[in-house]
């Protein structure tokens, strides 16, 4: 079977971005971060609108660069200001929506790029894109198993972590950084509007049928697996943007995990 | 076991003068404390006298504006000293998304597990199995820590913090989440810890009743010591005052006994 180009770069994409957002995506949700995952997401439409501006032909840098920026800004205003967390990422949310928006209004003939970054789109994503996704799961993902313990003692309790000797400023820094790099990467695939829910439901889902966080980490890690590259396969055949096809993927897969708890609670009860 | 002789020669905990402002307000106004090696005391005192920002300075998460803290006979607070030391919160931060099991909870708490992850669960108790069985959590290793009991929980806190051997054990509130009959042999388990590991107890808590029976030296305090002692010298009215206020009507038992089902 012939595959198209564009194709097999979407679905390696997928394949690379899928599993690193269903792993980090167990401590956002543990940590209650998605709220955060989003505020970065929204910050990358600024940054694509920044990058049209300055005539680059891919905005994937400023994207990246950007949703860095917001971040270290939330954690900045987080740390020097009584502003609950909540009205911190709101206040960047919509202030970086508005100025994407107001760029991109002023800049002619990119209000039509506007739907491939907000829901997806797989022709977009090139070969440069499908390699940065690979040396960010390669490089996140070690990270991120190397420093297990420390963002697990983190995520229970930081004065915790502290005492046992874990860096827990640098760590947190640091693991806000791992999320918006993966986060600005994967709104290739997804959007910005959808970008979290690879973030969020493969975790959710996963809780759903483990017992134990080892078994959560790899069954999120599959979860993300499927739901991400069905999606991008989906969304061909479709014609449809395939950040709709991957959520619509992941809350099918969802739903899939409550019933599958429901039954192993049943053979529990009848055993 | 030699505690007697230990807490003649050295002290585990020394504050000199520490002074500490939280938002423009004085909340230690020159606290000086020395804890005894091999004791275990308590420290108590009402809301706002200043007990977490000391036990913070004790571990290092809170600097002090002037005045020195001195740990084990070596020095302030640092990642050498803190690893000779074991810290049990009141509770954990944990979200129940979150499926850390307690075998698992131990085993990130334990450097010698850091390749818990690829490990079959019975290599794991191997390595865990003294301290677990010394708490009791056994039957427990395999439940969700965000799913425990608040006593079943500070059972598998302590343990926690007994894997690294400390010498010096600091507990905040205890007992804040256990119910009233859970209480007495918490503390019964504690005591049972310190008698048998020979390591200093320290108590932060403004529960009085257990304190008097458990800790053999009491330190009260409401931004200073305002006195300290023996517990039956610590507890009689005119002390408490000091450190309570003046409206403060102590909760204790003035006699040992057990409790039955007249209650308290």
């Amino acid at each position: 079977m012939d595959i198209e180009p564009f194709m097999l770069r979407a679905v390696l994409t997928a394949l690379f971005l899928g599993p690193l957002c269903g792993f980090i995506g167990v401590f956002v949700t543990a940590r209650r971060m998605s709220f955060f995952s989003d505020t970065v997401a929204h910050a990358a439409l600024a940054g694509v609108a920044l990058g049209f501006w300055l005539g680059l032909p891919d905005p994937t840098v400023p994207m990246i660069l950007f949703s860095l920026v917001i971040a270290g800004l939330i954690l900045w205003l987080k740390e020097r200001t009584a502003l609950l967390n909540d009205t911190i990422m709101a206040l960047l949310l919509s202030g970086s929506v508005a100025l994407g928006m107001v760029i991109l209004s002023l800049l002619k003939g990119y209000r039509g790029e506007l739907d491939r970054y907000l829901f997806g789109d797989i022709l977009s994503v090139g070969w440069g894109d499908a390699a940065l996704a690979l040396v960010v799961l390669i490089t996140v993902g070690s990270v991120l198993f190397w420093k297990l313990n420390a963002l697990a003692l983190l995520t229970a309790h930081s004065d915790l972590a502290h005492v046992s000797g874990v860096p827990v400023r640098w760590l947190n820094y640091g693991f806000v950084a791992l999320l918006t790099v993966t986060v600005a990467l994967s709104i290739r695939l997804l959007g910005i509007i959808l970008v979290t829910s690879l973030v969020v439901i493969p975790p959710a889902a996963a809780r759903n049928l483990a017992r134990s966080l080892r078994q959560q980490i790899l069954l999120s890690l599959f979860l993300g697996l499927i739901g991400a590259s069905g999606g991008v396969i989906l969304s061909y055949p479709l014609n449809l943007p395939s950040g709709p096809c991957i959520t619509l993927t992941l809350a099918g897969l969802f739903v899939l995990s409550l019933l599958g708890s429901r039954l192993q609670r049943a053979h529990q009860n009848a055993s | 076991m030699d505690i007697a002789f230990r807490s003649q020669k050295s002290a585990a905990v020394e504050v000199q003068d520490l002074h500490v402002r939280l938002g423009g307000n004085p909340v230690l106004r020159g606290v000086n404390l020395r804890i005894e090696a091999g004791r275990m005391v308590a420290l108590i005192g009402p809301n706002g006298s200043g007990k977490t920002t000391l036990l913070r300075c004790l571990l290092g998460l809170q600097k002090p504006d002037s005045g020195s803290v001195r740990l084990l006979q070596e020095g302030p607070p640092g990642p050498g000293i803190l690893k000779r030391m074991g810290y049990v919160p009141q509770r954990l931060q944990l979200d129940p998304s979150f499926m850390l099991t307690v075998r698992e909870f131990l085993a990130i708490r334990r450097p010698l597990t850091a390749s818990w992850f690829w490990r079959p669960s019975r290599q794991i108790d191997a390595l865990l199995h003294e301290a677990v069985g010394e708490m009791d959590v056994t039957r427990l290793l395999d439940r969700p820590v965000a799913g425990l009991s608040g006593g079943q929980l500070q059972r598998v806190l302590i343990c926690s913090s007994l894997l690294n051997e400390p010498e010096l054990l600091l507990l905040d509130e205890p007992t804040a989440g256990v119910d009233t009959p859970g209480e007495a042999d918490f503390y019964e388990l504690i005591a049972e810890v310190h008698r048998r590991r020979g390591l200093t107890v320290v108590l932060v808590s403004h529960d009085l009743s257990m304190v008097y029976r458990h800790a053999s030296r009491v330190y009260a305090l409401n931004g200073v010591i305002c006195c300290e002692g023996a517990p039956e010298e610590v507890m009689n009215a005119e002390s408490l005052r000091q450190a309570y206020g003046i409206h403060f009507t102590p909760y204790q038992h003035q006699h040992p006994h057990s409790h039955g089902s007249h209650g308290h």
